[in-house]
């Protein structure tokens, strides 16, 4: 008999598998159906091991029996802790609003986009609760090659293709190097699981120069999946292009996996010791990201800009190395997820609506639409940090794990990712649905092919219910038991081996995080708020004042669409990288 | 115009090189650390002999693909699986083109010699043959359901090279693959996760599903080559 682990993976892969071989001769609905009755399985399944493991210690399974002995094994072990199985749960929940937005799209091919989609969502919980390096990579593979088709998905744009192909290749490199570093990581160790790497390396004592390389690259394909800057080109190219329920799984998660992997290897490998150059690229990456998300008129781009942003505070939180620095993080990842889908569901609505998401072309023109309004308002402002929004509690949080490390600047930073992701998103909704400020003297801009076939009905119920409905849980994460989640961060950061590799799984002891509601905390959320009102007035009234626009000329120069470009970074990032790494330690 | 985009390639290829010259650098500073070329050190060798033995699995590779990492394997399985629904997704027709009746063409080498039309149609047989016993002994030889299916996959395409694309076309009827593809893959995914180290079902199952998803790609590709014009 199956264990609910293994079954969470089996369920989507062989629904995907029936839908393909099926999909031609059923009818629409049927399809639908069928696919959403597989990911709420897999909702029910990953609630019942994520409570098993939150109460009980973390759930490990052995495939194929081939448990360890003496603390050696051949195997693939999965490992369900707190954090993999509420990653995974997230996906599942993402998975359903996706397809629930698409309920009546995507005719097109057969079942293909379902089936897609559940592999989509099957590699992505394998990615999460696998215990083994190289089986990551195998379910990385399996992720990024199912999400290069779903971007490419309405082949028919030359666009289309040229950002799916963008993505495809710069995440390709990526999964070489990290592939070069599992071979490196055995090479040294003899070992492929990551409790097994990590035993290996600590009876070696200090890790040496050769072994932080081949943990950096290792590393490099998660970073990329994470669109760290300066392996983050990709990610806005893709976004532009792919279909709003793709969208959704992207930033919602996809993206946030890449640093749960690298916390993962961190953690096990490494052993945790707070880490100073990755703090460095996820500094620069949550600056870069939140200045190029208020250049951008193209609300997708914007949106995708912002995701760069939030992906380098997650990042900055995981190079702390503490575990009340991941119970923020965590917190910000859920809240993110909800916030971040809804805001995209917002852009597909309009999409949908005006064949277009150009700020500018779209200036006043939704004022009817009051939902997807308030979509953009409160998502917005839950960008800012609104309290008790999960963005806001997790970045309190984070700011507090922060201080005993005295980096004052990552307050600083957190306030501007805040104001400048908030404040584009506000702005947007300002010129959009209340058609505030000059109207636009640009030339039009070419339109897109809408996602659906016919127009949708004005109030179309099954693409903004998911939407509400995230961003309802991602405004009220506040709700979940902290000490669960602070647990689930102690689980995550001790005690990894012993329940791996010697079935001792415990249930770490961990009060409650210190509660947000203090002066400072609320006053963090209020700061961003007010920087993000200012950076939204700026940008649609402040039109006289003088503009840096060299700064912006620059930056979108960078940001050339041209993949060898994007491959020159890449080297580039991961030979620094890799030398401050070596260098710092 | 050209003296900006000659200095943006320039600028290109200079972070290009400071790129690789860093990551050549630490990269052998990697390498060098490593077990000498040659020597007798295999951690998971070792083990991976030891293990399949420990099951009476004679050939340890399959013991390793079908049992021991038999997780890793069903990932691969579907990254094949992804990768050709990839291309029935993004080969599919658009707007601007039109697919031209098979029928009506006699595409391939047209001018092909009476011998190698003679041996193309000979030779079909025998590699449908060589396919299927490299399935057959993937537990006891080199070889199994990948490699097989590889064969079986290239074996129908021999029609091709003699020149008879209506042949070919005749005998892979596209739905039918894509159905055997999926169905195989769904048995692999229960024989992986509830089953592991059935090796002859599972060598077998990969068989099939390598085989059907080689003639679909190949099947998209000639479509596309042959058949699918630009209308404009």
């Amino acid at each position: 008999m199956l264990s609910a682990v293994e079954l969470a993976l089996a369920v989507p892969f062989v629904t995907a598998m029936v839908l393909a071989a099926a999909g031609r001769w059923l009818p629409r609905v049927v399809v639908d159906a069928v696919a959403m009755a597989a990911a709420l399985t897999v909702i029910g399944l990953l609630g019942v091991v994520l409570w098993r493991a939150v109460r009980h210690g973390t759930v490990v399974v052995w495939l194929g029996g081939w448990g360890p002995h003496g603390g050696i094994s051949n195997g693939i072990p999965l490992v369900a802790d707190p954090f993999a199985a509420g990653l995974a749960l997230v996906v599942a929940v993402l998975t359903v609003a996706a397809l629930m937005f698409s309920w009546r799209y995507f005719t097109e091919v057969q079942a293909i986009f379902h089936v897609l989609m559940l592999m989509f969502l099957g590699a992505m919980c394998a990615f999460a609760l696998t215990g083994d390096v190289f089986d990551a990579f195998v379910f990385f593979e399996l992720m990024s090659t199912v999400a290069y088709v779903l971007t490419g998905y309405r082949a028919e744009e030359a666009r289309t293709v040229h950002g799916a192909l963008n993505f495809g290749v710069v995440n390709s490199i990526g999964a070489y190097l990290t592939l070069t570093g599992i071979a490196l990581m055995y090479g040294r160790t003899g070992e492929l699981g990551f409790a097994a790497i990590g035993e290996r390396v600590r009876a070696a004592g200090e890790p040496d120069a050769g072994l932080l390389v081949a943990f950096t690259l290792l590393c490099t394909g998660f970073l990329v999946k994470a669109a760290a800057v300066p392996f983050h080109f990709w990610l806005a190219d893709a976004h532009a292009v792919a279909p709003t329920p793709v969208c959704v799984l992207f930033s919602g998660i996809m993206v946030e996996l890449g640093v749960y992997a690298v916390a993962r290897a961190h953690w096990t490998i490494l052993g945790g010791t707070a880490d100073a150059v990755l703090a460095g690229f996820g500094a620069v990456t949550m600056l870069l990201g939140g200045v190029m998300c208020v250049l951008q008129p193209h609300i997708k781009r914007l949106l995708a800009y912002s995701t760069i942003s939030h992906v380098g505070l997650l990042l900055t939180c995981v190079a702390l190395m503490r575990a009340d620095a991941l119970t923020g993080a965590a917190f910000y990842l859920l809240g993110h997820a909800g916030v971040k889908s809804a805001l995209f569901i917002g852009a597909g609505m309009l999409l949908n609506r005006f064949q277009t998401v150009d700020e500018t072309e779209l200036h006043g023109r939704a004022r009817g639409m009051r939902v997807t309004s308030c979509l953009f308002l409160l998502g917005g402002l839950g960008l800012a940090g609104l309290p008790p929004g999960g963005m806001w509690l997790g970045k309190v949080l984070a700011e507090r794990a922060a201080e005993p490390y005295g980096w004052w600047w990552f307050t600083v930073l957190g306030l501007l990712a805040a104001g400048l992701t908030g404040g584009a998103v506000l702005r947007v909704w300002l010129r959009v649905f209340h058609g505030a400020g000059a109207a636009p003297t640009r030339h039009p801009v070419e339109h897109e092919d809408a996602e659906t076939a016919e127009p949708t009905p004005r109030k179309p119920l099954p693409m903004l219910v998911p939407g509400v409905l995230l961003l309802g849980g991602g405004l009220l994460t506040v709700v979940l038991p902290a000490s669960a989640v602070a647990g689930g961060a102690e689980v995550f950061t001790t005690g990894y081996t012993e329940a791996v590799l010697y079935g001792e799984a415990s249930v770490a002891p961990a009060g409650r995080p210190p509660s947000p509601w203090t002066f400072s905390g609320v006053a963090s959320g209020l700061a961003g708020i007010v920087a993000a009102l200012a950076v939204a007035a700026l940008g649609v009234w402040g039109g006289r004042l003088p503009q840096p626009a060299r700064l912006g000329t620059v930056l979108r120069g960078l940001h050339s669409g041209h993949v060898g470009d994007y491959i020159a970074w890449v080297l580039a990032g991961i030979a620094l990288f890799a030398v401050l790494t070596v260098v710092t330690r | 115009m050209s003296k900006g985009v000659n200095g943006v390639r320039r600028l290109r290829l200079c972070l290009m090189a400071a790129g690789a010259l860093g990551f050549a650098a630490v990269f052998t500073l990697a390498v060098l650390g490593l077990q000498p070329f040659g020597g007798d050190v295999h951690p998971y060798g070792d083990r991976a002999v030891r293990a399949s033995l420990l099951r009476g699995t004679p050939n340890t590779v399959s013991s390793v693909n079908f049992d021991q990492r038999a997780l890793d394997t069903l990932g691969e399985e579907l990254i094949l699986v992804a990768s050709a629904l990839a291309v029935v997704v993004l080969l599919r027709m658009v707007r601007r083109e039109e697919e031209d009746e098979p029928g009506r063409h006699r595409y391939g080498p047209a001018d092909v010699f009476e011998a190698l039309r003679v041996t193309g149609y000979a030779l079909l047989p025998v590699t449908v043959l060589v396919g299927v016993y490299v399935v057959a002994h993937g537990q006891l030889s080199p070889g199994g359901g990948f490699q097989g299916g590889v064969v079986l996959g290239t074996a129908v395409h021999v029609l091709y090279l003699t020149g008879d694309y209506r042949a070919l076309d005749r005998i892979r009827p596209v739905p039918l693959f894509e159905g055997g593809e999926a169905v195989a893959a769904a048995a692999f995914v229960v024989l992986a996760l509830a089953f592991a180290g059935l090796i002859i079902p599972m060598n077998a199952v990969v068989g099939v599903e390598v085989g059907c998803a080689f003639i679909l790609v190949l099947a998209k590709f000639f479509e596309q080559a042959l058949l699918v014009r630009e209308t404009g």
